[in-house]
This record gives structure tokens, sequence and C-alpha cells, in this order.
């Protein structure tokens, strides 16, 4: 199987970097929606244009806002 | 020459100052036999000092070449017989070998601690044929004339056998695991790709590197969260104040907004004084690892630099031994005699006779103590050469430390004032200073802001001239600079004192990582996943430091050499099986990573024309000339190209032109400057160099 979004080996639909961060990225919407009442997708473009958002967490969101993907 | 003492000296510069302190008249000739120079002093007897150049021996294979591994058997030799590039040891041996000869007795003069006893015995045992157990020892702190007379007035009967033996086994163990290691990741890439690459991990540089790559993972999969802070200005008697809102952060948008709505233009009422006195200890002195600390935050100096400058001002006998682990300061170093000595310079006059007018002086002191030489203090000499401006700072920074320590404490006053507005509380801080103590003397090193309140009371009303709140958002781990780094393996105990500022340095070299605020390379990850895949254990921080335990019991609880040597060996043997039978995989995986590392090294930026691609140092296939061609020209979008000097290596720099923003390279030809190049060819630089011309 390969990562979704570096091509690399990967167990599921992301590579350990990838899942690591997607993890996070799904992790921190409760604390988004608590704070400023956010959709999925607006949480999404938020932290794609974040400048303190990490390199591979900024690949996730982007690559689940272009996929359309719910939470 | 009749016969007389040799002294072994670790530098040239160590061999002079004790040359001139033992001769009679300060004066000793200075002879240069094949570039190597020695000193002979008249005292009682002829002495003659010798230096070395830092190891002259080292730690190699007993046999065979390079090309194979596991490799356990191993023996020390002269340098040039296992380094390339080490050819002038030869000349070095050669020198001291002859002195030797008509030597009738040997001091060992290296700096004590593990290193320096290690060269003076492996000198003493191959270049002066068996000496180690005849030779005195000169121990000493400072390269002052007063301690170096004593030293040898009074030499240690014999070497100290316990710290050798110590260092010795960390060279052998550190020399098992960083070949084998190496060899292991170097082959593998090599006979799977049919290149060569240095590729290097060590017994401390696995670990050091696995701290970079978890806090590099923990940046790149980070997620921010957004959160409110509240700022407010009151107005106390004429003057404005900023106030701090009783919750560091707010969670919630609304929450903000609800409490600057509830605020603004309101009156608060002083609820509560609370004023505190706070004595601050004088700091503790420097030991290398904290002057390491606070020359970079300072001065922004790397730990590598600063060990550097700081034995540069100890070989001019300005300050004591710098690498030490101590932060006590014995009276046995003279306080009187240091500050009498620092008073002779005007910037530290005043501030000496202070100190020398105390009835006792008692210096504050750390917890941690070093056997062989008390923390880093100045000597009292002042300098007999212009010293450059790090220097300079270097030196006035130990000057002032070792005069806070002996300071008194200082008294500061903290008052917090809250106010309450509409069902809200404010706090309004300040700070003073009542009594300067120790502060006085390491003033230009302080920061510390002042806030002086007017006089306020209970009860009294201050109207609240502005509240808003701040968007923000939580920020990424901050990422390890050369200091914090350093810190980080004193803490978890790995590496040593004399050697972690080079392992930092060698992650850098091998462009594991880059930028002073650590930036882990694809390289660099792709290192850590194959060691964590097939053999974890070298990155295991125990096993590290349990062997650095073991190493440490050599020199102070008997523990046999043999014992430490025979679990090093123990551990490596499964992991290079196991290495060994995965070759190919993890070839295919380090070849894969050296790919790219290459590939980035020749990307110099983003393309200015289509905006999309990737200018990158290119090769023709047909005339075999490099030049500059942007990524999107194979997916057919884009035809930029640029000429490129034929001559001369060439390194992106990473940096823009100033002129016209395109990204520059550096060029460097052997035999000329380097110089940065940019390639625009309408860069008004050009222009205006071309109607100069």
């Amino acid at each position: 199987m390969k990562c979704e979004i570096c091509g690399k080996e990967a167990s599921s639909r992301f590579c350990n970097s990838h899942q690591s961060a997607y993890e996070n990225v799904k992790k921190n919407f409760a604390t988004w929606k608590k704070a400023l009442e956010i959709t999925w997708e607006d949480y999404l473009r938020e932290i794609a244009k974040n400048p303190n958002t990490g390199k591979w967490a900024k690949e996730v969101a982007e690559h689940l806002l272009k996929k359309g993907e719910k939470p | 020459m009749d016969k007389y003492t040799l002294i072994v000296t670790e530098k040239p510069e160590a061999a002079r100052r004790i040359a001139e302190a033992l001769d009679i008249k300060g004066k000793p000739k200075k002879i240069e036999e094949n570039g190597v120079p020695y000193y002979v002093a008249e005292r009682n007897k002829k002495i003659v000092v010798v230096p070395a150049l830092g190891h002259l021996y080292t730690v190699t294979h007993e046999r065979g070449g390079r090309n194979y591994y596991p490799v356990f058997n191993f023996t020390w030799a002269p340098r040039y017989m296992a380094e390339r590039g080490a050819e002038q040891i030869r000349l070095w041996i050669k020198t001291i070998s002859k002195l030797a000869e008509n030597a009738a007795e040997f001091i060992d003069a290296c700096d004590y601690d593990i290193e320096g006893s290690v060269i003076g015995y492996c000198i003493l045992k191959y270049a002066c044929g068996g000496k180690e157990n005849t030779a005195k020892r000169m121990k000493f702190s400072t390269l002052t004339k007063k301690e170096l007379e004593n030293a040898y007035e009074k030499p240690l009967s014999s070497l100290d056998f316990a710290l050798i033996e110590a260092g010795k086994t960390r060279h052998e163990v550190d020399w098992l695991y960083g070949v084998n290691l190496t060899r292991a990741l170097t082959l593998a890439a090599k006979r799977w790709s049919g290149k060569y690459a240095t590729l290097s991990t060590g017994r401390v540089q696995g670990p050091t590197l696995k701290f970079l790559v978890e806090r590099e993972k923990s940046i790149r999969c980070f997620v921010p969260t957004p959160y409110w802070t509240i700022k407010a200005y009151v107005e106390i008697q004429g003057q404005t104040f900023e106030v701090e809102y009783e919750k560091e952060i707010i969670e919630r948008k609304i929450d903000a907004e609800n409490i600057v709505n509830d605020c603004k233009g309101k009156t608060g009422k002083i609820s509560k004084i609370n004023v505190r006195t706070i004595k601050q200890l004088p700091p503790i002195p420097f030991d290398i690892g904290s002057l390491q600390t606070e020359a970079y935050s300072l001065f922004g100096y790397t730990p590598r630099r600063t060990l550097n400058i700081a034995e540069r001002l100890y070989l001019s006998a300005l300050i004591s031994y710098p690498r030490t682990s101590s932060q006590k300061l014995p009276p046995a170093i003279n306080y009187e005699g240091i500050l009498k000595g620092l008073s002779k310079k005007s910037d530290y006059q005043k501030l000496a006779a202070e100190l020398l007018s105390k009835e006792k002086l008692v210096p504050r002191e750390g917890k941690k103590e070093d056997p062989a030489h008390p923390a880093i203090y100045p000597t009292g000499n002042m300098p007999d050469r212009e010293l450059s401006e790090p220097e300079r700072r270097i030196w006035d920074l130990v000057v002032r430390r070792f005069m806070a320590v002996f300071g008194e404490p200082a008294i500061k006053q903290s008052m917090r004032a809250s106010i309450e507005v509409n069902g809200h509380t404010f706090y309004l801080r300040g700070r003073v200073t009542l009594e300067e103590g120790w502060t006085k003397f390491y003033a230009p090193y302080i920061r510390s802001e002042e806030v002086a309140l007017p006089p306020i009371k209970e009860g009294e009303e201050v109207r609240i001239l502005d509240v808003n709140s701040e968007d923000k958002f939580t920020r990424p781990p901050p990422r390890y600079n050369p200091s914090s780094l350093l810190k980080k393996m004193e803490e978890v105990g790995i590496g040593t004192k004399a050697t972690r500022a080079d392992i930092i340095q060698t992650l850098y070299d091998r462009k594991y990582i880059v930028d002073e605020r650590m930036v882990v390379t694809d390289l660099g990850f792709d290192i850590i996943d194959v060691l964590d895949n097939y053999c974890p254990t070298v990155l295991s921080v125990k096993l590290t430091k349990e062997l650095e335990n073991k190493m440490e019991k050599i020199q102070v609880d008997g523990e046999k050499r043999e014992n430490v040597l025979f679990e090093a060996v123990t551990i490596l043997k499964p992991i290079l099986e196991e290495f060994k039978n995965k070759e190919a995989e993890i070839g295919e995986a380090l070849s894969e990573a050296i790919r790219k590392a290459r590939i980035q090294e020749r990307i110099i930026g983003q393309c200015p024309n289509c905006g999309t691609g990737q200018l990158m140092i290119l090769y023709s296939r047909r005339t075999k000339k490099r030049f500059i061609g942007c990524t999107n020209y194979f997916k057919g979008i884009c035809k930029t190209s640029f000429p490129l000097p034929q001559r001369g290596t060439l390194k992106p720099t990473g940096n823009q032109c100033k002129e016209c923003g395109w990204p520059t390279i550096q060029v460097r030809i052997k035999g000329k400057r380097p110089w940065n190049l940019c390639f625009n060819p309408d860069c008004p630089l050009k222009e205006r160099r071309k109607s100069k011309a």
C-alpha cells in the first residue's frame, strides 16, 4: 500500500508520518469547534493556511479538503 | 646535548608557556626540527619542553582494509597510519622520539583530564619507548607562572592510570561503535547503488540525531489551536500602565468578546495589593556547559566556538582550564590574588576593590564537582596580546561571573495590585531593585525589566483606558539549537564535555541537519528510520547512558576495561549480523535517501518565470555541460534555462539577490575567492556594473 499523500510505503492509507499528522488534525478539531463554532471544511482551510501548522499536517489538511472528506 | 628532563605538553602554546615559566630567565631557547617547535629551558637542570598536536595516536583496525565489517580487532597506532591528511604527525612523533633518546627523566604536562591523560600516556609509551611507568605528572589548572612552577616542583609521582584506562576504553568503545555502524551503513548503500557516500553514526551520534528527529516530527505534525488573550491599559495618577487579565488564556472567542464588552469604558477599583520581597542569590561559577549556554544566549556563539575561544584564553593564561564540569571554586586558587590582578584593569578596579574590602570572600558554588579541575575562573593576569572581540567578550563574561559569585544576594521587591472591573480581575505588576547585590558585578549580562509603580492604595479607583482581545495560536515546540541540544545531551547524560560540541558539528557535516535552529534533512530522517527499523538498540539513550556509566566506573570504582569492551562487543555483534542479513533492503532505503539528498543539493529555488517549478542545476546529455533549468521542463510547462560557469563547484546559497530577488548560487574556483552569482541576465546590478566598467 502507498501513502495517499507522498507515495511512501504504508500499512494503512497514510505513511507513518502522515498518519501521525492525520491523527493530530482529527484530534484538534474539537478544540477549534469549541473555540470558533467552525465547520470541518473551514477548520481544514484555516489550518492549511496557518503558518504554525506543521508541514505534514498542512499536507493532510490540503489532501482532505481536496477529497472533500468528512471527519 | 647533556641529559635533560623531557616535558610533554598537549599543544605548542602550552609548551611555550611552560618553558617560559620554568626557565630561570623566562626566556627559553626555541628550536625547530622538521617543523616541530620545542623549547630548551635552564633551571636547576636542563629542561626540554616538547608539544604534541592533540592526539598523535588513535585506535585503528589491527589488519585488513576498510571495506568489511564487523571488525572487533583493534590496536593503537600513530594517526598518520590510520587517517588521511595526518602526515605531519609522522614528523612530530619522529622529533619527540629523538628528543626522548637523550632524556633522563620524563614529565607528562598534558591537560589534566581524560583526553590529556590519554595523549600523554600514548606519547610516553609509544614515542618515548615505554616511559609511561616511570614518568611523573604535572597537574595544573592554569598556565600561570606560579602554578606551573609549583606543578613542576611538586609533580605527581606517576600518571593517573585509572583516568588513562577510562579514556582509552572510551576511545575503543566509540571506535567499535563508530567504525562498525558507519561501515555497515556506507557499505550497504555502496553495494546497492555502486556509489560511495559516507554515512556515519555512532554511540552518541545516533541517539542525539534521534532527539532531533523526534522534535522535527512533532513540529511537522503540529496543528495549532486558537486562543485569546486580554490586554488592558489603566491610568493611575496620570500615568498609563499595561495590566494582565486574571486568566492568561481564553479558550473561546465569544468569552473573550464578552470580557472586552464587560470592561470597556468602565472604572476599576484596586481591591488588594500584595508586596513581596525576593532574595536573588548570586549565580554559581561557570562549568563548560553553563559557559557555552550563556555565551550562546548572550552572543549567539555556538558551543564549539565558545569552547575554542575559551581554550585560546586558557592557553594565553587568562582563564583556568575550561573543559571542566566543576561548579566549585576552592580557596586554594587564591581569590584575593586573582581580584588584585583583575583590579589592574580600570573596568574591574572598583568592583574588585569592593570585593577585596569584604571581611571574608566566600563564593556561591553549585553541586557539580570535577576531580581534575575547579570551575572556570580568571587567572587575574592581563592579556599580553590584543584580544579579538569574541575573546574579549568571553574573558569579560568569565571575569564578571567570577566576581558575581562572591557578591551579596540581590533584593528585589515585586508588587501585584488586583483591580476589579465589573466582575473581572486584572493584575498590575511592578518590580524594583532594593539592593543591587551581585547584579552590579554582572550588570552587562542581566536582562531584567524594572517597572516602578506610583504610590497606590487599596480602594483607589483607576480608569480603564482601553481593553482588547488578541487572536493567538499555540506554537509548535521550539527547534533545538546548538546550545539547547548540548544541554539536552548533558541532561540525559550522553557524551562528555569534551565530545558533545564535536558530535553536533558532525551532524551538520554529514548533512543530517541544517540551519542554526536545527532542521532535520530527509537524509537525517532516513538514517534514523533505517536504524530504528533494523537496529533500534544503537539509538537507545538508556543503553548509551549505561555504557557511559560503566566507563566512568573504570575511573572511580575500578571497573575492568575488558568487561566494558566485552559488553560493547556483545551488544554490537547481533546488531551487525542482523544488519548484514538485511543489507540489500537497507542499502536500497539508504541509496534512495542519498539520491534525494543529492537532488536537494542541486535545487536553487523557485522558478521566477512559471512560479511553480524549481530551478535546478542540470547537465546536458549531449554536451555534458551544466546549466540551470526548471523542473517543469519535463512536464512541458516551462522552458526556462540559464547558462552556468563550467569551472569550479557550485552551491545554492539559499539567499536571494538583493537587487532582483532571484535565487543565487555560490561559485568556488580553486585559488580564487568564492563569489555569489545572480544568474538573472536582466539583473539591474549587472547593468550597473557594466556601465561602471
